[in-house]
């Protein structure tokens, strides 16, 4: 837990720390074939060699809105329980340690980011939002459903 | 959980599953020593890995079974059924636990002593003599079998599916590799080294989809049991026959096809054949006779399941459709015997008298047609009334490829499965029509109604504006009620890499996998079943036997009907021409359209053909033109575009001689002009249209191989007339051209003499340079100075 990997990156403008054992590459996005009848969170399918990943538009999923097209940069590629998608991310920052690791949240969090954050992580003296990226995917697959 | 254990437990689920039909034939044949081996040998094993491991259940379970067991080896016992069914439950008891273990479940907290006490409670029982006509062991056949079992490794499936991405992954980059070696220049070693190296790819790719491939037998392994049980529960005798479990199929496909087949067998057992009494009291074998076999046609699995009982009786199917309100009686009474078996398709539809804990309860043949289809199958009845019924399935080898069609709607590509698709029509089809009610559109196809839907409406896209006609495909969904969907366009048929696509995109319910075609760009594989839900079409049973009815009734009062183009005018009118007239449809060259003497012309195969509509001078490159022809004289008729053929009444609907025109027909409720093709070609200039402007090219040095092999090609391609050699009798025109290359003077000075004739002379010289400032000659391969000379620019050649 002490030498915990963390990537950091910019998510809906906000700082995010990812567990690199979530993360299976870094890409940047190629072109997306758009999935119809999927919520705005579906941007859609891209193709990375041979797989098919599913793009979730992650900020879409925080705040109900679609980003455009020309936004669109980078993606976290991750293997979630045997289907590979790819997260849409602003910016990556850095891959590091953070030997003090996870620390519990504090202050008022916004309501959007409340079901995703699990503790703040440290990094160069600025506190990111610890989140997991397959809680991004089961709250997509929610917001599917309903 | 460490690696022995799960060794055991798989090992211990893989070997339960091959002996359950180990058990059953033991039953029916005690003796078999060979058998007794087996299942005595398997607890043997079981009890002593357990110890080893630690799982004292699991030891005391397969201690009790291996006791009773080695009394019946030592002849102490016999293989009564009670005992066999006891062993059964032991059996079971064990999978429950491998299975609670594998899954890391708590272990199922059931009473194991009264398992074990029915293995030995049977032992005080045995004196007393049991009336067993119920308990009728089942006599298994097993067609193939006995040979040793390969050698064989576990390996985990991961591992495979790794190995297939690395494979598919091989392919694309040979695929860009190929095209990037065509871009260059053939290097025949380079070729025949990426030849061989696109060889092993192939194998490769070949070889690692055979890792997903698995007998059927597996599909067969859990049958016996169940049709032993079954018979027992319903005091039916059954011989069980199964055949070809060595043909191989796809490992998901195996797994998607366990519940059909099951779900048949069961019917089979409970609806088909009838108990012993009444076998004997019809004068059938008191035993039924079930029979599954399986055998590769194609790229095809068939599997077929056949009995000898009393079949489908039609006439109940349809009384019950008809009282469920499903049917109107006189759609009944029109209906054939193929439509009514179809009946038992239908959801709801049984023709079990009563519901049984076995079958009939509601979830029926029309689920089991539905599973078939999802994974691109065809079901089909053979039902011989009081004698049997065969129900064969038909799955293809493999889930991963199917083919498939391509649609485009809402300019996005998608995929469908081609066996969920019935028909596809063109929406300006005259024998389709579709009409609107509150919102609901219904598609009628040749008198039969279908629920139609557009699939960008479906999917929430935005329509596009269209020029073109849609496509309507008839699509049958897997509920078994076809309906109608509107796309822009179908585009193509394909084999289709199906893989699945993630649960976000699942979650949808209208798409059933993704593909990945050789463009790189995703597509999705639409559910037709989905859709139809998607959409909530209701579920209503088409009547048919209305399309032959209205057939024939149209048979009767049918005007005599010609076929006739529809097209579309350069002004835009859509008229109607008759198609006997059209020779051909062509895209000619705009240029070659021109205009003399107040009358159009176009320039055809060294010919000037007569525009019949007049005109001439036209925006594109090429213009979309029919060819017409009365017998001996030909005209052109350029058109905006050629739109389909289509049957139009010989006299037409409304008739108005009015220039061109005969009249008015009207097709699919448009109103059409109809061409009068009397008046087209009445109005043709009379005579042939002469050729003024152009003479022959005579190329003197007709022997020379270059003037022969090179310049006369080219100068024929280029539309000239050509004669090799100088006319003997001098008969040169005027507007003839003569061409010559030699050097030599006499020939020169003769050249000079025609020219005084009148006719232009060439003189081509086969070096880049002129020979001085006085040479007037062209390099024979400059071909525009050469093409410009010879098409009569009068500056070149003789300036």
């Amino acid at each position: 837990m002490m030498n915990q990997l963390y990537l950091f990156a910019r998510l809906a403008g906000t700082r995010i720390a990812v567990e690199t054992r979530e993360v299976e590459a870094v890409v940047k996005l190629a072109e997306i074939s758009p999935v119809p009848g999927m919520g705005v969170h579906v941007a859609g399918l891209s193709a990375l060699r041979s797989r098919v990943l599913t793009i979730i538009d992650v900020a879409a999923l925080i705040r109900g809105q679609r980003t455009p097209v020309e936004d669109r940069g980078l993606a976290i590629i991750a293997d979630i329980s045997g289907h590979s998608y790819g997260l849409m991310v602003d910016a990556v920052y850095d891959i590091c340690q953070v030997p003090e690791g996870e620390l519990p949240l504090r202050g008022q969090l916004d309501p959007a980011w409340l079901s995703y954050a699990r503790g703040i992580v440290e990094h160069e003296g600025q506190p990111y939002l610890l989140v997991s990226l397959s809680g991004f995917i089961e709250a997509g697959v929610l917001a599917q459903a309903a | 959980m460490d690696e022995l254990l799960q060794e055991f437990i798989s090992e211990t689920q893989e070997t339960l599953e091959a002996l359950a039909g180990e058990v059953i034939a033991w039953e029916a044949d005690p003796d078999d020593r060979d058998r007794l081996d087996a299942i005595f040998r398997f607890f043997h094993t079981v009890k002593g890995s357990c110890g080893f491991l630690n799982l004292p259940r699991f030891e005391r379970l397969s201690h009790a079974a291996e006791d009773v067991l080695s009394e019946i080896r030592a002849g102490k016992r016999t293989a009564d059924p009670a005992t066999v069914s006891a062993v059964l439950g032991i059996m079971d008891r064990i999978a429950e636990l491998a299975e609670a273990v594998a899954i890391g479940a708590a272990l199922p907290q059931e009473n194991d002593d009264y398992l074990i006490n029915a293995l030995t409670a049977k032992e005080e029982e045995e004196e007393t003599p049991v009336a067993d006509s119920v308990t009728a062991p089942v006599a298994v056949a097993r067609a193939s079998g006995g040979q040793a079992a390969p050698r064989t490794i576990r390996l985990p499936l991961s591992l495979i599916d790794q190995l297939m991405n690395g494979v598919s992954d091989m392919v694309l980059a040979r695929n860009e590799l190929s095209r990037k070696l065509r871009e260059r220049n053939g290097d025949p070693e380079l070729e025949s080294a990426f030849e061989r190296l696109s060889t092993c790819v192939a194998d490769m790719r070949d070889a690692i989809s055979k890792t997903r491939m698995q007998r059927v037998d597996r599909l067969f392994t859990a049958i016996p049991r169940m049709v032993r049980d079954l018979g027992r529960d319903l005091g039916k005798r059954i011989d069980l026959t199964l055949e070809g479990g060595d043909v191989e199929m796809d490992r998901e496909m195996v797994e998607m096809v366990v519940d059909p087949l099951t779900h048949i067998v069961r019917n089979s057992i409970d609806h088909g054949i009838e108990t012993s009494e009444r076998r004997l009291a019809l004068g059938k074998p008191e035993s039924g006779q079930l029979k599954l076999e399986a055998r590769q046609s194609g790229n095809q699995i068939v599997i077929e399941v056949s009995d000898d009982g009393q079949g489908i009786d039609t006439a109940r199917l349809v009384d019950k459709a008809v009282a469920a309100g499903r049917l109107t009686a006189e759609a009944a009474a029109r209906m054939s015997e193929a439509e009514k078996l179809d009946l038992i398709f239908h959801p709801g539809l049984s023709t079990a008298h009563q519901v049984t804990a076995i079958s009939g309860r509601g979830v029926g043949m029309d689920v089991v047609r539905a599973n078939v289809e999802r994974i691109g199958g065809v079901i089909a009845l053979d039902n011989r009334p009081g004698r049997g019924l065969t129900i064969m399935l038909r799955v293809p080898l493999t889930l991963t490829i199917i083919p498939g069609l391509i649609v485009r709607a809402g300019g996005l590509h998608f995929a469908i499965p081609r066996a969920a698709v019935v028909e596809i029509l063109h929406d300006n089809n005259e024998t389709l029509q579709i009409s609107e009610v509150g919102g609901a559109k219904i598609a009628t196809i040749r008198a039969v109604r279908h629920s139609m839907i557009d699939l960008e409406e479906v999917l929430g896209m935005e329509m596009p504006a269209q020029t073109g006609p849609r496509a309507i495909m008839v699509v049958r969904s897997a509920t078994g009620v076809p309906f109608a969907m509107g796309v822009s366009a179908v585009d193509n048929h394909e084999e289709l890499v199906i893989r699945p696509a993630s649960p976000l995109v699942m979650a949808t319910g209208v798409y059933a996998g993704m593909t990945l075609p050789d463009n790189g760009k995703p597509m999705l594989l639409l559910d037709a079943a989905g859709l139809a839900n998607a959409a909530r079409l209701p579920n209503i049973v088409d009547d048919r036997a209305a399309l032959l009815a209205h057939e024939a009734e149209d048979a009767q009062n049918r005007v005599e009907m010609v076929p006739a183009l529809r097209f579309e005018e350069l002004t835009g009118e859509r008229r109607l021409l008759k198609l006997s007239l059209i020779e051909r449809v062509e895209d000619i060259d705009a240029h070659l359209f021109g205009r003399s003497g107040g009358r159009g012309f176009v320039r055809l195969d060294g010919r000037l053909v007569p525009v019949a509509n007049g005109h001439h001078g036209f925006a594109g490159d090429k213009v979309a033109a029919l060819r017409l022809r009365d017998g001996s004289r030909e005209a052109c008729y350029p058109v905006a575009a050629v739109l389909d053929i289509v049957d139009m009444p010989a006299v037409p609907d409304m008739v108005a001689m009015q220039g061109l025109l005969s009249g008015v027909a009207v097709i699919d409720g448009e109103h059409l002009e109809v061409i009068n093709p009397f008046a087209l070609f009445a109005a043709l200039p009379g005579e042939p249209v002469a050729e003024k402007d152009r003479g022959r090219c005579l190329l003197a040095d007709g022997e020379d191989g270059w003037t022969r092999e090179i310049l006369a090609p080219l100068l024929r391609q280029a539309g000239h007339e050509v004669i090799l050699g100088l006319p003997a009798d001098a008969a040169v025109d005027p507007r003839d051209i003569v061409l010559f290359s030699g050097a030599d003077a006499t020939q020169a000075a003769d050249m000079l003499a025609s020219d005084m004739l009148g006719c232009r002379v060439v003189h081509l010289r086969a070096t880049p340079r002129p020979n001085g400032p006085q040479d007037s000659s062209i390099y024979r391969y400059d071909q525009d100075a050469l093409m410009a000379a010879v098409s009569g620019s009068r500056a070149s050649g003789k300036a």
